[in-house]
């Protein structure tokens, strides 16, 4: 699991650290380093893919003769710690600019080739997935190993592999999916043409097949969510960008359900390896059902000092501010922290 | 009887139906309206109080409304609350005016009973209710002794933990629990008044009256 992750001189998070638990909330206003963070983790898992300087840097940085971006992470795994940290030196200002010169860092104190691997594997299989509608429900040609997009495109080939080759696994996904949306029964598929699969969902009332093109938004993120909770081998970190998008706010529960059967496989007699779990949201509703884990929640902000991030549970008085409040409602009152600014 | 129920989760009012039928020892009808009714934990049943009385009385076929809420850190209800002027941040005195007045309002509708209401104060949560048979440490007067500071051995979460086995409940498991046990609790509703002699007492005496 990652514990933190410290950012130097990545876009607006110039000297930020972001605490992170087995699921993590994050909240704060736009452009207060949510997104920012998990795209420079994404980096870290890829650090050769980045060429261009400017995919690093604010536009002030991009004055300087050279700058040193680094991400170092600190990884808990059991009771160990181990810290890897990934650097990029730019050079900006020469005639013939060269790409970023990438190091890595990690603290080997044990000597264990294999934990290094290991991590870089977690790190590597990181994802951040914005679902949307059109690549939900697109036809997908078929191939084994499919893997959920970060958009959400493969939906019916992953399904179709899971019933395949997890048949239990893809009756609980349908049975859940019952629950979530009681209208449907089960998924079924079709083969628009040869080698493809697209996904139907069949109405519990008359038994239609309602193709995945005609099934409402917020019905295929929502199936997006449950599918990637009842994967035998889900990416080791996941984060998802405002999972209350387009969902009903009375299946917000079953939202924070599905994430915590990503995190805490063992509390749904699941298993697999547990996932650390990072979501952004900027909804009260959601935050609302998070109060009783007021050390899930991250709340970010920026000033002209830059991005902070701060674990609500470190909050001084923090039972003071709640009180009998809604959390949600305390954050949108801007007294915790990480609303906009006025100006 | 035709009954709603209004709760802070859906789970904790799929409980409350089968205390109330416990109670009243008969069997309970869910009215026409009642799946569309949800609120958000307390501040939504204290907000909501005033607009879904008379919405019951008057467009569905209620007899009557079983509402229960949980005390988390608010002060716990004291018979002594009902002659007081100055209750503090009692939560089913708060309630019970509320639901009160809204009835005082009410334009009596030939040939239909005035609807009947019932609430409970789950002190500090509901979950306390479904553990309190197996330890008995977990009552009223345990918890005002943490209100007053003293420390106790068990908190809002670890009263999940016990009876979901993990804080982090799915809305089903929770539900299944909250079932299982709410019928375990009807067979021994006087050692649970026992423990809970304000907060679910009350409950239990608000809905007897109704018969």
């Amino acid at each position: 699991m990652i514990k933190s992750v410290h950012f130097k001189n990545f876009k607006a998070l110039r000297d930020a650290t972001l605490p992170l638990s087995r699921f993590t909330l994050i909240v704060g206003p736009n452009g207060s380093g949510k997104s920012t963070a998990m795209q420079a983790l994404l980096m870290a898992g890829r650090p050769n893919q980045y060429r261009d300087a400017k995919q690093f840097l604010s536009a002030d940085l991009n004055q300087l003769e050279k700058v040193q971006v680094n991400i170092e992470i600190v990884w808990e795994l059991g009771a160990l710690q181990f810290t890897s940290m990934s650097g990029w030196l730019l050079r900006l200002n020469l005639a013939s600019p060269q790409g970023p010169t990438y190091k890595d860092k990690f603290d080997r104190t044990l000597d264990d080739h294999n934990i290094e691997h290991n991590l870089h594997n977690r790190l590597m299989s990181f994802r951040v997935f914005a679902f949307e509608a059109d690549a939900l429900s697109t036809p997908i040609v078929l191939s084994p190993g499919l893997e959920l997009q970060s958009n959400g495109l493969n939906l019916a080939g992953v399904l179709d592999n899971l019933r395949d080759s997890e048949p239990e696994r893809f009756d609980e996904l349908n049975k859940e999916l019952g629950r979530w949306l009681p209208e449907f029964d089960r998924i079924l598929f079709e083969t628009p043409a040869q080698g493809q699969r697209s996904l139907m969902l069949r109405t519990r009332q008359g038994q239609h097949w309602i193709r995945a093109t005609n099934l409402s938004h917020g019905t295929l993120y929502a199936l997006a969510f449950l599918t990637l909770s009842y994967l035998p081998n889900p990416p080791s970190i996941v984060c998802f960008e405002e999972p209350e998008r387009g969902i009903h706010p009375r299946l917000f529960r079953e939202i924070r359900d599905a994430m915590y059967r990503l995190c805490y496989p063992e509390d749904f007699a699941d298993k697999r390896q547990p996932v650390q779990v990072i979501a952004t949201t900027h909804s009260p509703y959601l935050l609302d059902l998070y109060k009783e884990h007021p050390e899930e929640i991250v709340i970010s902000n920026k000033d002209s000092d830059g991005v902070h991030f701060e674990r609500l549970a470190e909050k001084p008085n923090i039972e003071d501010f709640l009180q009998d409040a809604p959390l949600g409602e305390v954050w949108y009152s801007g007294i915790l922290g990480g609303v906009p600014t006025s100006t | 009887m035709r009954l709603a129920v209004l709760s802070e989760s859906s789970a904790d009012e799929a409980a409350v139906r089968v205390i109330v039928g416990g109670i009243l020892g008969r069997e309970i009808r869910h009215i026409s309206i009642e799946s569309s009714l949800r609120v958000r934990g307390w501040p939504g049943v204290k907000t909501l109080l005033p607009v879904i009385i008379p919405r019951l009385y008057y467009n569905s076929d209620a007899e009557a409304l079983a509402l229960v809420v949980d005390s988390d850190s608010s002060t716990i209800h004291q018979p002594s609350h009902n002659d007081a002027t100055e209750v503090g941040n009692c939560r089913l005195c708060d309630l019970c005016n509320s639901a009160e007045y809204q009835l005082s309002r009410l334009t009596p509708v030939p040939g239909k009973g005035m609807l009947k209401i019932a609430i409970g104060l789950a002190v500090p949560a509901i979950e306390a209710w479904y553990v309190c048979l197996r330890d008995t440490h977990v009552n009223e007067a345990t918890w005002a002794r943490h209100l007053g500071g003293e420390q106790i051995t068990y908190t809002k979460n670890s009263l999940k933990e016990k009876i979901y086995g993990t804080e982090r409940p799915s809305i089903a498991l929770e539900t299944e629990c909250a079932v299982r046990v709410a019928n375990e609790l009807i067979n021994d509703l006087d050692r649970i008044e026992e423990l809970f002699p304000n907060g679910f007492s009350f409950f239990a005496r608000g809905v007897r009256g109704w018969i």
